[in-house]
């Protein structure tokens, strides 16, 4: 079911690069998979720069959809909204609450996330909005763009793990791993096809989108 | 008449048509009853079959809607926060207690929750049934919900043995989490909630496998509970009716499964059912509205026929007896019949029945007068038209002699009232052997025998009556006699005269000879004289031949005689005489004058008829002097009437 294939060619400038795709069982592209290069705990230091982001709140949709961050991380929650939001996240990896505020508030409020894994965020005003947080070991995450396409680059040479998550992702807790090898200023490509779970969320509703009462 | 006429002969007008009314009227109503009444009796087992339907699909409407009811509350149970809350907190306990809170202020539409992991682990159950991982309806229950667009199913199962609404919907923490289940119980409050809406008495069944069957809810009694346990069918009958006998009515009764038990294969079915005797009541009210009313409708025209059978019977039995008295020959009765219709005709026409017969038994009655009776019905029953037929007849002439001198010095009304005593006696001689006076002329009758009417003994008849008359006339009175001249021949006998006044009578020569031959007697001094004809036509008499002569208006000679008497009661001397005379007539035949002088002068002494002879021996004295010519054979003629 998991196709790897391998490439070698000679690349120029520092490190390595993988080239990822996805493909689902249907032979469709998978958008949203993040791809996480597992290094070895020595050799994560130097990538675990923390950064302050920030997850925007507009037209009652959270923005970005999805978002990566290092662990320890902080994420803003601003509501762009002229309607009241209620964040919330029961996921294991951060729990929180941020109850009912609108336009400017909270803009000043950053939830941190200490520990690796996916939350998974929605407002309770609001039950379709939904949004991933991939809280990572590293800085070594990208995300799956329209083709299903993902780079890294700048990685160092060795025998590491590539992390793949997908909400939908048919394995437990939606993630796998599949072993990649860096050599020498090379590319690799990593393709894989895996097979989707339905998506067991809410879909916003037609009537969700009315303004009556914005 | 043959046996099966017999069969359908009716003694009585009424009885005719009180059968006819029968047969018409009892197929008739009979058949529209069994009609209306069938159609009734369809159309209300219809309308009970429509209820029972109807009750099985508000059963089915009112599970529906308490399951959508459920739906919404499970459904915003997922989006509750503090349930999410509660979930999230991943403390089972926190998480029943919040269950039981949801079952309490869900207002009894909620009666137990489950929430279930999505690898189907039992998470919390408030109605602890005491699996920790769902099996069963409850795990296909989740595969169905799992496989649906909104992450929904329902179903009915059992919960702790109680029938269960079951939804299962999904838990969103925003994704989905978990399952959680919801159900209610078609409980007593349920059924009780139907039935209301329905009147209809709505129960839940279960059957088992091994047939037994348990009532697990129902609005009836409890006797009543038991008696339809008993009572149920399963086979084949969903979406049949049946009829369950209860002590005092029957119940139309609908079943509709609710579901299959996994545990035990028992069926769970609701039950539906209704008083069909109380659905019957209009038609048996009907029914019997409409028995009365034909009843009623049977009764008049019995009456109205009755009525009918009399107006008609009732004059037809008195126009009857009248016509039996008409038939016994009272003409004068008349039927009283005062209608207008063809019975008010009927009586008419016998009322002028019976004139007309009273006229023509007047007329008989006038007519046996005028003419014998004979005559009478001759022209009253056959057409009176002119003409006649040919026909043998013996005419008998019979006159009067010495009237004159008997009627001397009776004033002329006695001498009518003495001839009509004469002429009576006369004529009832005639008619005593079987002759017909054809008319009277002074005191002369002309008779006739063999006409109209033909008989055996026409000739004999007519003899022996002259022999009466002669005898009669004789005893009457020394001074009347008799003379009759009877002759036998060819006739034409029928209506003589013009169109408007007609006799029956007969004409002929021997009409004429006969008249002829009464007239000779004076001549002859004998009391009758008869032709030859009628002479060998009664050879029972003895006659005396008189002579042969021509008599006036003829040229054909005739033997004449006399009447002597019947042969056996003639004397012996009395037939000497007769064949002496013979004898003496012979000779003077045959010109032997001195002979046939001796013997007429012999005769002269001994016969009582010495005129006779005396005639004879005038000719034979004429003739002796004056010799007849050379052919004469002793025929006499006479010139003159």
């Amino acid at each position: 079911m998991v196709l790897l294939v391998l490439g070698f060619w000679q690349q120029y400038g520092l490190g390595q690069t993988i080239q990822f795709s996805l493909i689902d069982s249907e032979g469709q592209p998978v958008e949203e998979a993040v791809i996480e290069l597992i290094l070895p705990e020595a050799m994560r230091g130097e990538y675990q720069a923390t950064a302050i982001h920030e997850i925007d709140q507009v037209d009652k949709e959270f923005v970005p959809h999805i978002k990566t961050v290092v662990a320890g991380s902080q994420i803003g929650f601003p509501n762009s909204d002229a309607i009241l939001h209620h964040v919330y996240s029961f996921s294991a990896p951060r729990p929180f609450n941020i109850p009912l505020y609108g336009r400017g508030e909270n803009d000043d409020f950053f939830e941190t996330f200490p520990q690796p894994g996916v939350v998974e965020i929605g407002c309770n005003i609001h039950d379709w909005m939904l949004a991933y947080i991939y809280i990572g070991e590293t800085s070594l995450m990208s995300i799956t763009n329209a083709e299903g396409a993902a780079s890294l680059s700048g990685l160092p040479g060795g025998d590491f793990q590539l992390r793949i998550w997908h909400a939908r992702l048919d394995a437990p807790g939606n993630v796998m791993q599949v072993p990649v090898s860096l050599q020498g200023g090379q590319t690799s490509s990593v393709d894989l096809q895996v097979s989707l779970q339905r998506d067991r969320r809410i879909r916003r509703a037609p009537s969700a989108n009315r303004t009556r009462y914005r | 008449m043959s046996a099966s006429r017999k069969f359908f002969a009716f003694t009585s007008f009424r009885a005719r048509l009180l059968t006819f009314l029968s047969a018409l009227l009892i197929p008739i109503l009979g058949g529209t009853l069994y009609y209306v009444n069938r159609n009734n009796t369809d159309y209300t087992e219809e309308t009970i079959n429509t209820y029972l339907q109807l009750g099985a699909d508000v059963f089915d409407y009112t599970r529906r809607q308490e399951a959508e009811k459920l739906t919404s509350i499970i459904s915003s149970l997922t989006w509750d926060y503090g349930y999410r809350t509660a979930f999230a907190a991943n403390d089972p306990a926190t998480l029943f207690d919040a269950s039981l809170n949801v079952i309490e202020r869900s207002m009894e539409s909620t009666h137990m929750l489950m929430v279930v992991d999505l690898n189907h682990e039992v998470i919390i159950d408030t109605a602890l049934q005491g699996f920790s991982r769902v099996q069963g309806a409850f795990e296909e229950l989740l595969v169905r919900a799992e496989n649906s667009v909104n992450f929904q199913a329902e179903t009915i199962t059992e919960v702790n043995g109680v029938p269960y609404q079951l939804i299962a919907h999904g838990l969103y923490l925003p994704r989905q989490v978990a399952w959680i289940i919801g159900g209610f119980a078609l409980d007593d409050a349920f059924v009780e909630r139907v039935a209301e809406s329905v009147v209809s008495e709505v129960s839940i069944v279960r059957h088992f496998s091994s047939g037994e069957r348990q009532v697990i809810t129902s609005t009836l009694p409890d006797a009543e509970r038991q008696l339809l346990a008993e009572q149920l069918e399963f086979a084949g009958v969903i979406d049949r009716i049946q009829l369950i006998s209860y002590p005092n009515e029957d119940w139309s009764t609908l079943l509709r499964p609710l579901f299959q038990s996994e545990t035990d294969g028992s069926e769970v079915l609701a039950v539906i059912q209704r008083s069909y005797d109380e659905n019957q009541e209009n038609v048996v009210q009907f029914r019997q509205l409409l028995i009365q009313f034909y009843l009623l409708v049977f009764a008049l025209s019995l009456f109205a026929v009755l009525l009918l059978a009399r107006s008609i019977s009732q004059p037809l039995t008195r126009l009857a007896s009248v016509v039996r008295r008409i038939e016994a020959g009272d003409y004068l009765k008349r039927a009283e019949i005062e209608s207008s219709d063809e019975l008010g005709e009927l009586a008419e026409s016998v009322n002028n029945m019976a004139s007309g017969l009273a006229e023509k038994e007047k007329v008989r009655d006038l007519l046996g007068k005028v003419v014998s009776q004979e005559i009478a019905e001759e022209l009253l029953n056959n057409p009176v038209e002119l003409g006649g037929e040919e026909r043998v007849v013996t005419v008998l002439f019979s006159d009067i002699r010495g009237f004159t001198s008997y009627c001397e010095g009776l004033p002329p009304k006695e001498v009518l009232t003495a001839l009509n005593e004469v002429l009576s006696s006369i004529s009832n001689i005639i008619e005593a052997h079987s002759g017909v006076v054809d008319k009277f002329q002074g005191d002369a009758v002309m008779a006739l025998f063999g006409a109209p009417v033909t008989g055996q003994d026409d000739a004999s008849n007519a003899v022996a009556a002259a022999a009466e008359i002669v005898a009669t006339l004789d005893s009457l009175d020394s001074r009347l006699s008799a003379c009759v001249g009877i002759n036998t021949g060819l006739v034409v006998a029928g209506n003589l005269g013009s169109k408007n006044r007609l006799n029956y009578s007969v004409i002929g020569d021997t009409v004429n000879l006969a008249a002829r031959l009464e007239s000779l007697t004076r001549y002859y001094g004998t009391a009758s004289i008869v032709s030859e004809a009628t002479v060998q036509a009664t050879p029972e008499f003895l006659f005396r031949e008189l002579d042969e002569v021509v008599v006036a208006g003829k040229r054909k000679p005739v033997k004449i005689f006399e009447l002597i008497g019947r042969k056996k009661e003639v004397s012996d001397e009395k037939k000497a005489e007769v064949s002496q005379f013979a004898s003496a007539l012979q000779c003077y035949r045959e010109q032997n004058w001195q002979s046939a002088r001796e013997q007429f002068i012999q005769l002269q002494r001994s016969c009582d008829n010495s005129a006779l002879c005396q005639i004879f021996l005038d000719r034979i004295a004429h003739f002796s002097t004056n010799p007849p010519a050379e052919n004469w054979s002793g025929v006499y003629v006479f010139d003159k009437k």
